[in-house]
């Protein structure tokens, strides 16, 4: 056990510093993945069939395979394929943004595809074009879809950030685990859980508002 | 009732033939609707009414024959009989002029009674807001909607939404409208409302084209009625041809059935 309260506010501080790299990984990977998913999904709707058959490996791998398979083989087997060798922190961008934008690709895909045919019919029968149709009637509609899946997955990014601690990363979980072992005592991952939990919690908030703004009909 | 029309064609199909996975549904129709003509297109279930209907905006591809609007060709035929489109770009721009609308509304649900009606006149045809909102509140006020101009599709009945769509098809200035059953989807109660809005639409003079099953309606709103039956137009005449002395053994059974 800690001793002293002024133990704990170390402890706690050094796993918050932590939080710094959690954070930047999430929020870079939400800025690309969101929009990668986006044009992935209206490339898997097109008919070109090289493109799709393309994309449709890119989801079948990233899906089909582990993250941390895809984090070692970025920072570890990149330099021994092709003698690319990546910072730590852009070989966690990089796997992350890659992973995500392909689970981003099959939610929005799906989204689209789930609005009924009757608004295409419609939007073509009053002369608008495909990319109009696309832009003011379909995915609108498909956003409110698309929504609680996305949530779902902007929550486990946050605690997918933990897998970076095997490439000596120093986020949360990588400096709550330093301090138990410094320290001897189990706080530092108490105060892990309750970081992980905060955030989850103003992701989840954020998320029902959004959804909550979009519910304006039926 | 007799009318006159100058007769100047509006729409022209010949030889249309259409077939979804090899069961063949249109099986060369040939059809001409002259402006200012009121038709419906009755026949049984199956028997092609709504896939003709279709065809004549592109919302369905013809496999063989010709369609043209105002003289211009949608698609024509070409040597072999294969109907041959023209680019999407002209296609589109040709079929604005061909108000649509469909038995089960279609309406954009996340936009108002107002935004639905001005969408198109704003995007399509690079009106004015402010000039296509006036337009839209005139035309709420024909079918006899103004009060609903802020209401989202989801708070309306099926007559009103049916009302919406079509000021929404009006709202683009349509040279014809096609009306793809327009009532089969409403509670009885609320048909007569929307046959209502059909019916000031015909003493307009607009130009129509009406697959439909209301018989009684067809017979008094229209100048022409059109018999198919297995892909074909069986009868195209007068409502008393159909409706007083129906020749064909096919109609009488289809009367006896739906009368």
């Amino acid at each position: 056990m800690v001793k002293s309260l002024d133990e704990l506010v170390n402890i706690s501080f050094y796993v918050l510093q932590g939080a710094v790299i959690s954070i930047k990984i999430y929020v870079v990977t939400i800025i690309f993945a969101i929009p990668l998913g986006m044009l992935c999904a209206m490339g898997k709707l097109t008919k070109i069939a090289p493109l799709k058959w393309f994309l449709e490996m890119y989801t079948w791998l990233f899906r089909g395979t582990p993250l941390l398979l895809q984090l070692f083989f970025t920072y570890f087997g990149l330099p021994l394929l092709i003698g690319v060798e990546l910072s730590r922190e852009m070989a966690a961008y990089l796997t992350f943004i890659v992973n995500y934008g392909a689970y981003f690709t099959e939610i929005f895909r799906a989204g689209i595809q789930s609005i009924d045919k009757g608004q295409y019919e419609a939007a073509k029968a009053l002369g608008m074009n495909y990319r109009m149709t696309m832009k003011r009637i379909i995915i609108p509609q498909a956003v409110k879809v698309i929504l609680p899946p996305t949530g779902n997955e902007a929550v486990t990014l946050i605690k997918d950030t933990a897998l970076v601690s095997v490439i000596a990363l120093a986020d949360i979980l990588r400096n709550a685990k330093s301090v138990v072992s410094r320290t001897a005592s189990v706080e530092g991952y108490f105060v892990a859980a309750a970081l992980y939990l905060i955030i989850t919690f103003i992701i989840i908030k954020i998320f029902k508002y959004i959804e909550k703004r979009f519910a304006y009909y039926d | 009732m007799i009318r006159r029309f100058g007769m100047e064609e509006i729409i022209k199909v010949e030889n249309l033939h259409k077939s979804f996975h090899s069961l063949p549904v249109l099986k060369g129709i040939d059809l001409k609707i002259n402006k200012g003509e009121i038709v419906s297109v009755i026949g049984p279930s199956g028997s092609g009414k709504s896939t003709l209907l279709r065809c004549l905006n592109h919302l369905e591809t013809a496999d063989k024959g010709s369609i043209s609007f105002e003289g211009n060709y949608i698609a024509k035929a070409d040597a072999t009989g294969k109907a041959v489109y023209k680019s999407n770009k002209e296609v589109l721009a040709i079929c604005s002029n061909i108000g649509m609308v469909f038995q089960n509304f279609n309406l954009f649900p996340h936009k108002s009674v107002l935004e639905n009606i001005i969408e198109a006149p704003v995007m399509v045809k690079k009106m004015p807001k402010e000039e296509a909102e006036s337009k839209a509140l005139g035309l709420l006020e024909k079918v006899g909607l103004l009060e609903k101009k802020d209401a989202y599709p989801y708070q309306l009945s099926g007559g009103q939404k049916q009302r919406v769509a079509i000021a929404r098809a009006l709202a683009m200035e349509p040279d014809i409208m096609l009306f793809d059953e327009p009532t089969s989807a409403l509670d009885p109660e609320l048909i007569g409302e929307v046959l209502q809005v059909i019916k000031k639409l015909a003493e307009e003079r607009m130009t129509m084209i009406i697959v439909t099953h209301e018989m009684h309606f067809a017979r008094e709103i229209s100048d022409r009625v059109i018999f198919m039956d297995y892909g074909r137009i069986v009868v195209d005449g007068t409502p008393d041809d159909i409706f007083v002395n129906p020749e064909h053994p096919r109609i009488k059974t289809f009367l006896n059935k739906v009368l």
